[in-house]
């Protein structure tokens, strides 16, 4: 499985024998192993991952990962490393100078470990607590990843291959997935954030569950930052709640003033941007009740305007009831001629029912005249009418007369219903009949 | 002078600061940020922001080769780095994250998609610059080897240590990563503690004091996040033992290149053409062999009642 199909066609073609080259290998690693016996046990008594490395934690691997290492480099390394269990009060030797010097940024290295070019050895030397089990099956590298790959992965490549076949497509991936030299290097890393030290030392915190069981679709961006959100608000809870039982400070109070990680002039923009935003959003809500409004505010001018004429109408019936009423009851009485001439009862009864009389200057006994009051209109007596009927800014902005709808439907504005008023000899016509 | 001095008292107290009680070695962390030749305005944005969250970290200059990375162990080495995230731009566009423990490894391989720097995300929270993080884990971390391995490595990375250099001593921020559909998704959000009756008196002049006796009332402060950005996800990509080199211990089957996702479109769209011209391709054959073309293909039998024939 490891060996494409190609390569194996291409070893056929040049006589390769596998099973030669197997032995080959093993013989070849039986003998490394050897000599890396032979060193470990001539440099420290140690071997990697042995029982003391558990007990002196994962500080001190570096000892233990120097069965690989050469000898003398060891030898200064323990120099240093193990001066503080020295008595320093007597000598206070070179290297502890240095090492005050620069106390602040050195970080303590680990020991680089002398890797030879040959990858797969440290590989080994990593699973080495177990190569009295595996001395029978010391395998090739390919052999040992055939070995972790479980046996659905297996199936399914089959069935991807057989795929890709079909698809012409040469896109094979082989699965590794070293477990043991995964766990090996995470053990040689790992720093302990178990029990055994404050939560205060790591400050992490793994969530109860999986977050992807709370995310049905990926792809869906509010569920999911959603879940993000509650996994680390239970983090945050938990770690407040553990920081404040060791007794650390935990919130930020409020007199503490220090550098942030936003500037204030990013946060500004910030602000400005929420601002904006929100301004945004209440000008579009605004604009969408003015709106509405002008839907309604044609229907209220509309009732405003009949208004207006049925009241003009009922004044002016009223003052020719009036009239009647005068000419009916009155004889040649001079006096009532003259107070009908100027239309004294009239006026007064215009006043009462609280009608202006928009006539403007004709004679004082009212709007009689109407040729001069057209001429008045006409000429003067009224203002300025010059320019009066050219257009200024607050014409041009007023839309009232205008509506999207009607001039989508196509229809003049100034045209009437057809039925209003018949062509001419239609009219000539009807009129005929009549 | 003042050195020797340090060393003496040091020595003299029996004091040793980089090692507590119980034998524990202090727990150092310092990581060096470097980019590659041909990163993009958003990829340096990104780089920033990492390096204004994390008090650890150092910046350096762009590294030019791409091929001899494990010249950046020296690189660590000589700017006393344990931890070297190294972003590797390609074609302009697609980044890549190289995680790695110098000097002996592990390293691991990201590709770094859907990045949204702090700059344009306009997210209002806001945290203290160097404090130190929570670090949140989806528990899918525990499951899988290389994943515990990659937690590792983020812990390492992106916590900041006890007493670090330039943190400061409240926490103030959750730093979370997710595991979903095979991706490792990072969040960063800063907590907001508000008293929901709004009458606190004291609670900064004996924090220390209080957080014992009064933990009842502590634990009344309501507790919201607000983001702070950035957003990026990681599909892992392989994990090496060593640091940038080694024998490869994991590698995901599942990832696709980008430059093949690329590829596989650019194709998609190539097919309308391609199946277009086999067709005209196709019936200029039919044609031919109808005897319907003029020149090429097969000629039509002639016939002995054909006009032409008769009237020759």
């Amino acid at each position: 499985m490891g060996r494409s199909k190609l390569k194996v066609a291409l070893a056929h073609e040049k006589g390769v024998d596998f099973k030669k080259l197997r032995e080959k290998k093993t013989h070849k690693e039986r003998v490394h192993k050897k000599q890396k016996k032979a060193g470990a046990n001539g440099g420290t008594a140690a071997i990697p991952e042995n029982a003391s490395d558990d007990e002196n934690g994962w500080e001190d691997e570096d000892e233990t990962e120097g069965g690989a290492l050469i000898a003398d480099e060891e030898a200064g390394d323990r120099s240093s490393d193990d001066d503080d269990n020295e008595d320093e009060a007597e000598n206070p030797d070179l290297a502890a100078l240095d090492e005050s010097d620069d106390s602040d940024s050195s970080i303590e290295f680990e020991k680089k470990i002398v890797r030879t070019p040959k990858a797969k050895v440290t590989s080994i030397v990593a699973t080495a607590s177990k190569k009295a089990a595996e001395e029978d099956d010391e395998d090739d590298e390919e052999d040992e990843d055939d070995e972790d790959i479980p046996m659905s992965d297996l199936e399914e490549d089959m069935e991807d291959e057989e795929r890709e076949e079909l698809n012409a497509l040469v896109r094979s991936r082989t699965t590794i997935n070293n477990t043991t030299a995964l766990l090996a290097s995470l053990k040689r890393i790992a720093l302990p954030t178990d029990k055994s030290v404050p939560f205060t030392a790591h400050q992490s915190i793994v969530s109860a569950e999986p977050t992807a069981d709370g995310i049905e679709d990926v792809q869906d961006d509010l569920k999911r930052e959603l879940a993000f959100y509650g996994q680390s608000l239970a983090a945050a809870k938990q770690a407040r709640a553990l920081l404040k039982s060791e007794g650390v400070p935990f919130s930020r109070p409020t007199d503490y003033f220090a550098e942030m990680v936003k500037d204030d002039g990013h946060m500004a923009r910030v602000k400005e941007k929420l601002v904006e935003a929100a301004s945004a959003k209440k000008a579009s809500a605004e604009a969408r009740k003015q709106r509405d409004l002008k839907k309604f505010g044609k229907q209220v001018q509309n009732a405003k305007l009949q208004e207006r004429h049925k009241e003009k109408r009922e004044t002016l019936d009223k003052i020719k009831t009036l009239k009647r009423k005068r000419h009916e009851s009155g004889g040649g009485d001079l006096g009532e001629k003259e107070a009908d001439i100027f239309d004294v009862a009239v006026d007064k009864e215009l006043k009462s029912s609280g009608y202006k009389n928009g006539g403007g200057r004709g004679p004082p006994g009212g709007g009689a005249n109407n040729k001069r009051q057209k001429k008045n209109e006409k000429y003067g007596f009224g203002g300025k009418k010059k320019h009066t009927k050219s257009g200024d800014a607050v014409s041009s902005g007023d839309m009232s007369g205008f509506s999207a709808k009607r001039m989508k439907t196509g229809a003049k504005p100034g045209k009437v219903a057809k039925t209003a008023r018949l062509g001419k000899s239609r009219r000539q016509a009807g009129a005929g009949k009549r | 002078m003042a050195s020797v001095y340090k060393t003496l008292s040091k020595s003299m107290n029996g004091g040793k600061p980089e090692t507590p009680a119980n034998g524990v070695r202090k727990n150092k962390q310092k990581t060096l940020l470097l980019p590659s030749r041909g990163t993009t305005f958003r990829h340096r944005h990104l780089i920033q922001d990492i390096v204004n969250l994390l008090p650890t970290a150092k910046k350096d200059a762009k590294f030019d080769s791409k091929k001899k990375l494990f010249l950046l162990n020296e690189l660590c080495e000589l700017s006393n780095c344990n931890n070297c995230l190294y972003f590797e731009a390609r074609k302009n566009q697609d980044l890549y994250l190289w995680a790695s423990k110098v000097p002996n490894g592990p390293t691991v391989k990201f590709h770094v998609l859907n990045i949204s720097t702090m700059e344009e995300l306009n997210f209002t929270g806001n945290c203290l610059k160097g404090s130190r993080p929570i670090l949140s884990f989806d528990s899918a971390f525990d499951q899988e080897p290389y994943l515990q391995l990659i937690k590792e490595i983020f812990l390492h990375v992106f916590g900041v240590p006890p007493g670090a250099r330039k943190s400061k001593p409240f926490v103030d921020h959750v730093m979370s990563f997710m595991f979903v559909d095979g991706k490792i998704w990072v969040r960063n959000y800063e907590i907001k503690e508000t008293d929901p009756s709004k009458t606190k008196a004291g609670e900064d002049g004996d924090e220390e004091v209080s957080s014992k006796s009064s933990k009842g009332r502590n634990k009344e402060l309501d507790m919201s996040l607000l983001e702070i950005g950035p957003r990026f996800v990681m599909s892992p990509i392989i994990i090496q033992e060593g640091s940038f080199g080694g024998p490869i211990i994991y590698e995901n089957k599942n990832f696709v290149s980008p430059n093949q996702v690329r590829a596989d479109l650019r194709r998609k769209k190539a097919t309308k053409h391609n199946t277009r011209v086999d067709q005209s391709t196709d019936r200029l054959a039919k044609k031919g062999d109808l005897g319907l073309r003029t020149n090429g293909g097969k000629k039509a039998p002639v016939d002995e009642l054909d006009s032409k024939k008769l009237f020759a």
